[in-house]
This record gives C-alpha cells, structure tokens and sequence, in this order.
C-alpha cells in the first residue's frame, strides 16, 4: 500500500494526469465557450467521437497524421454548422439537439467503422497515423519538471495554448465581454447592436472544434486507434467541470484538473488488486461531489437574495 | 422655421395579422424640447417608438431627421445617427460592472485588447459631465433600480444620443427619484438634447414637457403645448371621454355588514432581525375600502405578505371572517374567503406563458363547477373565461391567447378578474393600477367599488395618494413599519395633510390609532 502511496507523489503520476486530463479539458472549454454565449453545447460527447473517429480515417486515407488533424478540424465545424442551423435558424432547443447529436454520433460512428473496416470493433485495421509527441528542448533536460511536462503529444500542447487563448479572448477582449452578454441577456447585447447570432456562430465552432481535438487526442495519440465508445463519458465530465465553474473559467479548469486527479487515481490503482469496478467510479464519484458542492452553492446563493 | 430635429408623416403601421397600430400620425419634435407622448396601453405609442427607432418598419409615412428623409436600416443606424433609447425593461446585464454595461457593443480598445481603464476613464467623465452620482466599477446587480436607469441613460449619452427616447421611466421610481429623473431631464434639454417622454403619469407629464402628442386608438389626437393644456383635458384626449374622478356617487351603503378582516398586533421581522411591521391592528368590515397609505418601502408590502401568507408573520393574530389563518395553506386561505390582487402582477400576478383561460381558473380549477373527478370540464371552463373576458372588459381575440402577449392593463384586468371569481369575502387589492393606463385604472377602480358595494371587504394598498383618497372609506397611514394615523373618513382630508404623517412630522395618539380596530 505505502508504495502506491508513493507513486502518487512521483513525476511520474503528474504525467499521466496531464496525459488523462487534457481530454477532460479539452470537453471543458468546449462546454465552457459555448454555455457563457447562451448556446449550451450538450453534444460535447458526440462531437469527441466524430472527432475520434474522423481523425484516425481521414490519416489513414491520406496517408498524413496532419492532413488527419485537418479533417478533424473540418468536422468540427460541420457539426457546428449543424447545431447552429437548428438552434438558430429553426429555432430548436439545444438540449434537443445536443441529444440527437449524441445518440447519432455514437451510432452512426459504429456504421462508419463497419463500412470501413468490417469490423464493429476497432480501426486497428486502417493505416491511421499518430501524431508526434514533443519533447522540448532544454525544458526535458531538467530534473522533475523535464519528466512531468516534456514528452507529451502534439496536442497537449496545443490544449495548453488554447486554454490560454481562451481566457485571453473571454476576459480581455471586447469580443469575449460581447459573447458573455449573449448568454447573459441576449436583448440586451441586441440593444447595444451586437449581433447575437454572429457571436454565437462563431462560439459554436470554437465549441465544436475543441470538443473534435479532444476526441482526435484520444484516437491519434492517447491510443493510435479508434474504438467504439473510446470517449467514456469524458465529454459528460467536461459538461459537469463547466456547470461548477459557472462562467468562470479558472474554476473551470480548476475543476478539470481535480477531475483528471482522479482519472489518474483510477489509472495508478488499476494496477492493483483493487476490483476495477469499484476503482473505475472514482472520477464519477468526483463529479457526483461536484455537483453536490454546486447545488449547495446556488441553494445559499438563493437564500442569500 | 423652428428647428425641427425629427419628424413623423402620415405614419401608418399595419401588422401582417391586420392590426392597425398606427394610422396616420403626424409628430414633429423640436431640438431641445421635453416632448411627451401620452396614450393607453394599447393605443401604439410603443410602436411609434419601435418605427422610430428601427425595431419596426412603418407601412407607409415618412420620417424626416435633421430635415433628411432617411430609412434606418435597424436599431444600430438609429443608434449611430444619434437616437437612443431607454426600455421599460432595462436592458442591463447584472454581472457585468456600470463601466461594461455601458461601452458594451462599442468597446474602447488597446491593440485587440479591451481598455478597461480607458472605459472606466471615458464613463466615469461622462457621468461626471451629466451630474450622475455613480460608481462605474460596481456591478449593476448592486444598484438600485434608480442607478439602473441611469446606466441606461448614460448608455445612450455614451453614444452621442441627441434624441433620448424613455419609455415609462417613472414606472419604476419613486416620487423623490422621479424629481431627481427631471431635474436631469431638463438638464439634458439645456445641453440641446431632444428627449420623448413616454408616461401614464399624466401630472407628471404635465410637470415635466414642453409640449404634449396624444394618441389615441393608434391615431394622433393633436400635440398641444404643455402650459396650455389640462390634466382633465389630456384625460378627455387619451380616452375619449370624460373621467370621473370621484367615485362617491358609486358609493352605497351596506346593511349590517359582518367582520372580514381583524388583524391584531401584528409584527414582523426580516430574515436579518430587522423589524418591518411593528405591532399593526387594524379591521375591516363589509362594504368598506380601508386603505393604507406610505412612501413606499414603510412596512405596507411586508404587512400584505405577512397576511397572505407570503411571508410568516412572528406575533399577532390574523382572522378572516372569525377564522384564525396562521397556518392555513394558502388554498385554505382562499376557502375562507381571502383573495388577493399582488403589486406586481408578472411575478406573482400571472403566468405569462399561460393562456387567459388558464390563467382566470388557477384559483377556482378545483372546484366541482370546472372539473370533475377525473377531467377538466373544457366546455365550462371556456365559457366561464369568456364570460369574465366580457365582464372586465379584457381587449383580446381569443382566451386561448397567452396572457404576456396582452398589454399591462388587460394583464391587471385578467388578474383581477380571477381574483373576483371566487367570490371572495376579503380582496387585497395591492398597487392595483400600477403602471396601468387611466383608462383601465378608471375601470378597476370601479369594480372595486362594486366589490365593496357587494357587502365585501376591501384592504388596498398604493403608492398612489389620488387612487388610496378617492376609493377609501376608512384610511391608516404607515411611516416605518407603524401605523401613525388612522381616519374613519376621507372628508376634507387633504393630500399635503396626509403628506406629513406619511414623512412622520406628525402622527396621530394611540387612542386615535386605536379606533382602527372594531371591537
């Protein structure tokens, strides 16, 4: 026992709970982007599977991890395109429309992977690529700090730069104050000109896009394959960071940093006697308290008024 | 030629379903007055605003501004050629600070940056400049709704209003406020900006305007210069006749009427300790109007939930026709004969979303007349709400139509309506034409009348000093939480008399007080 207590504390660990967060935070900014511009994206899910699944077919079919990523990126949009041709211009609900989304892509990925492979399994059959980890120079060379944060893959990276883009697009910039006044009163941004439909195009897709990376962070380097259900409800989880963040975006992450914690418990503890049952809730259980935590938040904010 | 900065010709706006808004009107605003535009609810003076102001798109007519035909595109060409707009509902976002609300959309900028410094800069200077008192880093879910409206106003200074539309903005203020809104106001026009005022208030109206439109059924009914019009006159314009403004000759005496309504030593306390009702009695009985005058804010709106069961009351007793209600449910309270009219008729008035017929049988639903053991009786119900829509008068099509599309007085009037269905013994008539215009206060006040008339008994409540004097019988005054004066009768009872008991220069004895109780 006291060993695995002491792999917690090892460089090690902090790796893997970079390597099993940045999916988690990739759902979150997803979430994040589009709720605080009044468009709750309930697809996440969904949108991480296509991104998956895309990514490894269209590396295999071009023959480039790059190209792959670029498809990836291309769906992302699509179904952006979709959800805002529903919520915005046919006036549908976005929950509704994130459900749909959801039970499609898990479905419909299925069919794509028979017609493809033949199999309902796995794309261990197509030449997909994976992209590239990166070690960065003189940063790996140090103790600790090298093992932990170097040697990760390309889109680790990318999920750092991005999350920093986000904070500085929402918190400095008058586009960032104009996409939250959409989700906070959309009359009102309209009042002032702002044109509401155009911001929340534009969230949509930064929403879909991410949500596509971390399903492409999952199929073309966490694993070089992709498999049905391979998402696991990260894209859920991501939801549930963003709702107890509540606009605010470093509890967001912060959230999601406690949340990929405890993804990296399940991962260390696999390795032990443990039933794999009982260890694999443990990040729903961390989501369950979160939860919990937010109620009894708004429940005192509401007494409060 | 006076300098004329916007006019309206022949404006005609009819809606694709055939509803005649606006026929015909013709308004010319000189630079640099105070022009008010004064009509029922219902008779298109919003829609007017929304052609002005590129909302809405006129049918045919023509606007000409600063001597230019022109055809705004939308509200941000309206915005950009110098024509802002304050809405009754504010269009405010509470998390975001004063500073943020008001660069919102037109943001100054360092690189691709906000400058956040440069905004709180440039809106702090223009408050300034207009003599506002605000703090632009609060957050405006910390204001008042006075500051609200100010952030409101100052939006639009922000970008270079010279024509300030203000829709209803004393709705929402009180007396003081609104003096504090004027003096503004005629600042503004000294500074050689052109506001509209929109308002039901018509002393204010009065008060404040240099000139005065009238519209009535969406036509225009002549402007006339302020100084040279009546209030009675204005009356007369707006809806078409003459108003009473004494109900007395409605008044008719009740024979042996029975206690309603016995409250004893009531007091309440707020959730921080803070006493708002301090040991209040007062009864009613049949066929009288007690009412309760204040400056708002004094404990009435706390004593009226304490009664009806909004809010638990701490001591004293309330009894509705000798039924002890303290723990009643609220249906309970409703069976013994209470019914209640509440101040704001969206959040606890109605169902916005609900037709009028759900909305006028949500209190009597249960009953065996609507429904039976397993079903709604659709067929009765349907025509008990027409008939209530006929018997108050309600300006609609069809009872299926969802209560929020209707205007403010045919809400008041469903509400009402409901309210008079169940036949009460007790009707709470809180604020009940607040923000309603004078034709349809005119028509509740009578059906008040016609309550009390019936033998029942009557507790109002309003702001409205004109509304509590003429339809009270009897009348407490409260100042703090306490009653301080009591009357038994209205007669040579004066406004600026009642005036110094309301701000608590004067009060009555505890003997005096005391006669507020029958024993």
């Amino acid at each position: 026992m006291a060993n695995i207590m002491d792999s917690f504390l090892s460089a090690t660990f902090l790796f893997i709970v970079i390597r099993v967060g940045v999916p988690l935070l990739y759902a979150s900014m997803s979430a994040y982007v589009a709720s605080i511009a009044g468009i709750p994206n309930i697809a996440v899910e969904g949108i991480m599977i296509f991104g998956a699944l895309f990514g490894v077919y269209f590396s295999a079919i071009t023959g480039s991890a790059w190209l792959g990523l670029l498809g990836v990126i291309l769906i992302g949009v699509v179904m952006a395109l979709v959800m805002a041709f529903f919520t915005m211009k046919m006036n549908a609900s976005p929950i509704m429309i994130g459900i749909a989304l959801n039970l499609f892509a898990t479905d419909f990925s299925v069919w794509l992977l028979m017609l493809w492979t033949g199999t309902k399994g796995t794309t261990a059959t197509l030449p997909s690529k994976v992209l590239p980890t990166v070690n960065i120079p003189v940063i790996k060379d140090i103790p600790i700090l090298g093992e932990i944060i170097s040697g990760h893959y390309f889109l680790t990276y990318v999920c750092i730069a991005l999350a920093v883009f986000i904070y500085i697009l929402v918190y400095k910039t008058p586009f960032g104050l104009r996409m939250k006044a959409c989700g906070l009163d959309e009359h009102a941004a309209e009042s002032v000109g702002i044109k509401v439909n155009k911001v929340r195009l534009i969230a949509i897709i930064m929403s879909a896009v991410l949500a596509a990376l971390g399903g492409a962070y999952l199929s073309m380097g966490y694993m070089s394959i992709f498999s049905s259900n391979m998402t696991a409800s990260r894209g859920w989880t991501g939801i549930a960071a963003n709702a107890v963040g509540g606009g605010n975006f470093l509890i967001v992450v912060l959230t999601t940093v406690v949340f990929s914690f405890a993804q990296g418990v399940v991962n260390r503890l696999a390795l032990t006697a443990l039933p794999s049952e009982l260890v694999n809730i443990i990040p729903y259980v961390c989501v369950m308290l979160a939860m919990i935590f937010l109620s009894i938040k708004e429940m005192k904010k509401n007494k409060a008024n | 030629m006076e300098d004329i900065i916007l006019k309206l010709e022949n404006i005609t706006k009819i809606y694709p379903n055939g509803t005649v808004a606006n026929k015909d009107i013709n308004i010319e605003l000189k630079k640099g007055e105070i022009h008010s535009i004064v009509g029922e609810n219902g008779a298109g003076k919003s829609t007017l605003m929304k052609i002005i102001f590129a909302i809405e798109k006129q049918t045919t007519g023509k606007i000409y501004y600063k001597g230019e035909e022109i055809n705004f595109a939308n509200s941000m060409d309206a915005i950009a050629n110098g024509i802002g707009m304050v809405h009754q509902h504010f269009m405010l976002i509470p998390s975001f600070t004063v500073a943020e609300n008001i660069v919102l959309g037109a943001e100054p900028k360092k690189g691709a940056f906000i400058d956040k410094k440069e905004a709180v800069r440039v809106t702090q200077e223009l408050a300034k400049k207009y003599n506002f008192d605000i703090d632009v880093t609060q957050k405006v879910s910390e204001l008042n709704v006075s500051a609200k409206q100010k952030v409101e106003i100052l939006k639009t200074l922000y970008r270079d209003a010279e024509v300030i539309i203000l829709d209803e903005p004393t709705a929402v203020l009180t007396p003081q406020e609104t003096e504090q809104l004027f003096e503004q106001l005629l600042q503004f026009k000294q500074m050689g900006h052109t506001i509209v005022f929109i308002s039901h208030k018509l002393n204010e109206v009065k008060q404040i305007s240099d000139r005065i439109s009238v519209i009535r059924l969406g036509e225009s009914k002549g402007t006339h210069e302020a100084k040279d019009v009546t209030i009675e006159k204005l009356t007369e314009l707006i809806i078409g006749r003459k108003l009473e403004t004494s109900y007395d000759e409605y008044r008719k005496p009740v024979e042996h009427p029975e206690m309603i309504l016995d409250v004893r030593n009531l007091s309440f306390k707020d959730s921080a300790g803070v006493p708002k009702v301090k040991n209040a009695s007062f009864s009613i009985k049949g066929g009288e109007i007690l009412g309760i005058a204040g400056v708002q804010g004094n404990g009435q709106e706390e004593l009226i939930k304490a009664i009806t069961g909004l809010l638990p009351f701490q001591e004293g007793t309330v009894k509705v026709c000798g039924q002890e209600i303290q723990k009643m449910t609220i249906m309970q309270k409703r069976n013994a004969g209470m019914s209640y009219i509440p101040e704001d008729r969206m959040i606890d008035g109605c169902a916005a979303g609900a037709s009028i017929q759900d909305n006028m049988i949500s209190t009597t639903y249960t009953k065996n007349t609507l429904s039976g053991k397993l079903f709604l009786k659709g067929k009765t119900i349907r025509k008990t709400s027409q008939d209530l829509i006929e018997r108050f008068a309600v300006k609609t099509n069809s009872e299926k139509e969802k209560v929020g599309a209707l205007s403010g007085g045919n809400i008041q009037k469903v509400v009402v309506a409901r309210e008079w269905s169940t036949d009460p013994k007790l009707m709470i008539a809180e604020q009940p034409t607040r923000g309603i215009d004078v034709g349809s206060a005119n028509y509740i006040h009578k059906e008040l009348i016609e309550m009390r008339n019936q033998g029942k008994g009557i507790l109002l409540v309003s702001a409205d000093l004109n509304e509590v004097m003429a339809l009270s019988d009897r009348l407490i005054v409260m100042d703090d939480g306490k009653i301080v004066a009591y009357f038994d009768s209205l007669k040579g009872v004066t406004e600026s008399q009642l005036g110094l008991y309301m701000l608590g220069v004067e009060h009555h004895s505890e003997e005096e007080i005391r006669r507020a109780c029958y024993e």
